[in-house]
Formats: structure tokens, sequence, C-alpha cells
């Protein structure tokens, strides 16, 4: 796969990867030389340096691997405060950061997660960039 | 190949001051050059290290600074890198005298952080994670660390305490050190009951929001010699950019400052148990100690120790003194400044200049600059007394 001929339809691109969520499908780049496990997609692999990455849809389920507790937002969050927020493991070996939608207190390193999608809200489409706007946002919900 | 060598020092004061940050700048240069001829008899170029425009609505830093410094016509950038833009600076400017090109080059830094309080400083270091996932899910320094810093605390025998004890110990070397922003000892109490910001971490665990700025001149050794200035060699330089998303790194192995450090080392002839004095990125407690194991410090899981006494530590531990300036911690950290801040510190502590808080017998220094969380990118620096091997 090259990325010559890249638009924002190819998944490989944010635009690409944000229609597929909004959908419901996550989507990873793969790289097909080490494996390696890409969120968001991209043309690159950043193990082992190839450009062969293909992209391929990845479970929703996963488990915690780091938490916190935000009490100090940007300015663009100040309502949502305190928020717990993420890196969770996928099944399929990616890992990505979101927020979590449970108290800080409820959750544990290793608890078994699922990533939903929704639509940004009012106050999010406030604050994003004009190509932002109709990103979708996801959430970690505990299982 | 021209051996670059640190020629003189400057900085402002350090917190909330009521200086922009070319003024700020203005005064970091007359500390560097008093006594020397004008900036514009010595310097062919200049490098600025500047985290942020946000908060001052400036760029051209480059520009800006070398005209306030008397310097017009000569090549003047700003370099960017988040935290580890001074360290950058300062690179490029050893890269320059080493190929000949240069000189006497100035490696600078500033941030006027307070400008916009501490949702504006929030706001702007957040743009140093990915915008796409992560800042989108409204993640802040604090909490990127704190992923980090609960992840270590569940793969190690480290406590909060401990963490906790790694401020205490910072905040004792910057009661020794004038120029700290917050030169005053506290304990352990004031640590662990401070307000909680992202949990691990709390208040005393973060580095402080401060103005600064810092001038660190990078010259040949001749010409140091012929300006009969203290000289610092600077042996050992490396870099390495990580992945811009912490979820997809090692959250425990810090691997890109590994590379700067070893890179660093490598140039310089020397391996990690040489070091006699370390300023690492204490940006928050966590950070020394994953950086005193990336260094080569301290066996992997046993970075926590850094607050340690020498024989108290972990077999395998190196008997190096960390952040002897007080660190990020509770020396300051205006972003852009701090890692000629730290060059600053070594180069005092390597010519007899860091008074009492000069760590005894020290001959070589290890400076690691880091920007973004954690490696998104380190600088590493390594520099020597003019008599060391």
């Amino acid at each position: 796969m090259t990325a010559g001929n890249l638009d924002a339809t190819d998944s490989r691109t944010l635009p690409g990867f944000f229609d597929a969520l909004a959908d419901g499908d996550l989507l990873g780049g793969v790289c097909a030389d080490c494996e390696q496990v890409l969120l968001p997609p991209r043309p690159a692999c950043y193990a082992c340096g190839s450009r062969a990455v293909d992209v391929e849809p990845q479970s929703r389920e996963g488990r915690v691997f780091s938490y916190t507790e935000v009490h100090t937002p940007p300015p663009a969050f100040a309502a949502d405060a305190p928020y717990t927020v993420a890196v969770v493991e996928l099944t399929d070996g990616g890992r990505l950061l979101g927020r979590v939608a449970a108290d800080y207190a409820d959750v544990a390193i290793g608890d078994s997660v699922e990533l939903t999608v929704r639509e940004p809200t009012a106050a999010e489409r406030e604050v994003a960039l004009d190509y932002e706007t109709d990103w979708p946002v996801h959430i970690f919900e505990l299982r | 190949m021209p051996e670059p060598v640190i020629a003189s020092v400057g900085a402002s004061s350090l917190g909330r001051t009521d200086l922009p940050g070319r003024d700020l700048f203005s005064v970091a240069l007359a500390e560097a050059f008093d006594g020397l001829p004008d900036p514009a008899e010595l310097v062919e170029a200049m490098y600025v290290g500047n985290q942020s425009e946000s908060y001052e609505h400036q760029i051209m830093y480059g520009t800006l600074l070398a005209e306030w410094a008397g310097l017009r016509h000569v090549p003047a950038e700003r370099v960017e890198g988040c935290a580890a833009a001074g360290a950058l600076a300062l690179r490029h400017a050893v890269k320059d005298v080493r190929n000949g090109e240069h000189e006497a080059v100035l490696a600078c830094g500033v941030e006027k952080m307070t400008s916009a309080g501490t949702s504006g400083a929030t706001d702007a270091l957040s743009a140093a994670f990915d915008r796409a996932l992560e800042q989108r899910s409204g993640i802040t320094a604090p909490s990127q660390y704190a992923l980090l810093a609960k992840r270590y605390l569940h793969e190690t025998d480290a406590t909060e305490r401990d963490l906790a004890e790694i401020a205490v110990k910072n905040h004792a070397n910057a009661a020794r050190n004038p120029r700290a922003q917050f030169p005053k000892e506290i304990d352990v109490a004031t640590v662990l009951e401070s307000a909680p910001i992202a949990p691990p971490l709390k208040l005393y665990d973060c580095a402080p929001v401060g103005d600064g700025a810092a001038v660190v001149l990078v010259t040949t050794a001749e010409l140091a010699a012929d300006l009969d200035c203290p000289q610092v060699r600077i042996a050992g330089t490396g870099a390495s950019a990580n992945n811009i998303a912490v979820a997809e790194r090692d959250m425990t192995d810090i691997a890109g400052a590994r590379i700067a450090a070893e890179t660093a080392y490598e140039e310089a002839g020397i391996d990690a148990a040489a070091v006699d004095i370390a300023e690492v990125h204490d940006a928050f407690t966590v950070c020394e100690a994953l950086l005193a194991e990336a260094a080569g410090f301290a066996p992997a899981g046993t970075g926590y120790q850094s607050y340690q006494a020498p024989a108290e530590r972990a077999d395998g531990w190196t008997d190096v003194q960390l952040s002897p300036s007080g660190g990020l911690k509770a020396r300051g950290h205006p972003i852009g400044a701090t890692g000629l801040l730290q060059a600053l510190e070594a180069y005092e502590q390597l010519t007899g200049g860091a008074g009492d808080r000069a760590v005894e017998g020290a001959e070589t220094a290890l400076l690691l600059n880091e920007g973004g969380v954690a490696d998104a990118v380190t600088v590493g620096h390594v520099l020597t007394t003019a008599e060391a091997p």
C-alpha cells in the first residue's frame, strides 16, 4: 500500500479514520512486516519503519493499562472536571488514550472496558477546529 | 574538529515576574556578558528555545532577541520542542561550533508563562500532545505524567511517599540555590497532603509555572581561553524523538531518554558510572525516577531511590547526585529556558561557582531535557571540566 494518493477518504488520514469511527468502526494500521498496531492508522510503522501498513478493524474491547483523574483541565473542558482518563490496551494489541465514563475511584488497572463512540456535544463543537467539527468522540465504558 | 565549550552563562530571575520575555532575556544576557566584550563583537549566530506563542502572541523570537542583543544580521531562529526547546537550542549551537561554522553561538531560552494564569499555561502546554485523540480527550501535562506515575507505582516497589521524598530532596537543594523559584525546604507531609492534580500526582509533585530566561555562550575552547572565561567542555550530545502519543510507548522504559543519554555518553567516551551530577527533567517527581533508570544510573524499578544517599540505594546504583539545582520542581521550569538552566547549573558546579550547594569533586555532568510528555523528544548533553580526561 502506498501513501502517494492519500485523500480524505483514506483511513490512514484523520478524516478517513474518524468517518469510520463515526460508523462505529475502530480502524487500526497493522504493519505487514512486524505486526505493530498503529492507532490511528498512518502511512508508516513507528516500530520498524516499514511503509507496508494495512488497515484493519480493531476490537473495541480492552483493559485499563493506566489511568488518572484530571482536576486541572484545559479551559475547553473546565465544565467536565474532574474526569477520568485512561490508556487502554485493546484486545488486538493497540493502545489508545481516552476518557473513561466512570469515577476514578471505581477504576483499576486491568479493568475490562469497551470503546464507545458518540457525536460531539455543542460545547465540544464550539472548541473544535473547523475540520474537526463533526469528528466523533470516543469514550471507554467499564464492562 | 573544534571542541565546543560553555564560556559563560546568565539567567533572569525565575517565577512570577513583571517583565515580558524579551526583557527577561536582556537580564540573562547582561549577566552572561558581564566582563566580556559586547555580544556584537563575539556572537555569530543564535538559537532561541521557546515553547509557545500563546503566552505573548509572539513568534519570530530568533529575530527579536538577536535585535535586542544588538546582533542584527546574524542567523537567528526560534527552536521549538516544547520543554526540550532549550537543550535543542544548545545542541544546535554545539553543532555549529563543532563543524567549524562559527566560533561563538548564543543558545537562549525564554518563556513568559504567567501571562494568562494557570489555565492559560495548561492550555498552551496541552498543545504538546496529539491533537486528534489525546487533546480532544481533555488530557493535560500533569495527567499525562500521572499515567506514567500510576503505571510506575504499579510495576515497582515505589510508593507515593517515595515520589514525595524526591520533591523534598529537590526543595532542599533549591534552598541553597539563590536562583531558585522556590528556595525553601518542605516536608513529606506537605507533599502528600497537597491538592490532587492528577492522582497519584499532587500539587507538590509538579514543577511550577513561572517566567524566566537563560543564556549560554558556546564557543571554541580557544576563544574561551582568549576571553579568560572559566570553561566547561561539551563532550557529548544526543537526541531522540519518540511517539507523540504516550499510549503507544513503553510507559516505564523511557527509550528516547535512554538513547539520548547513551549517544551523549558515547560521544564523550564515558559510561553512566562516570557521571557525578545530573540535571534531569523532573517536571513531575516520577520523571526523576524514570530518568535515573533511562540514564543508566539505577537498575530498572529502583530509580525512585534518587532521593537517598548513594550508600543507601539499591545495588547497581551509581553514586550520582540528581538535580543539585533543585530541579524543575524547585529551581523552576520556564519551559523554553529549562534546558539552558540545566546547563547553567552544570557550568556553575563544574567551575566552582555553585556556592554551598557544590557537589564535591564533581567533574562530569549529564543533562536530560524532555519535551512533550516524557520522551516525545529528549536531548542529552555530557559536560565535563576542562581538566577531565
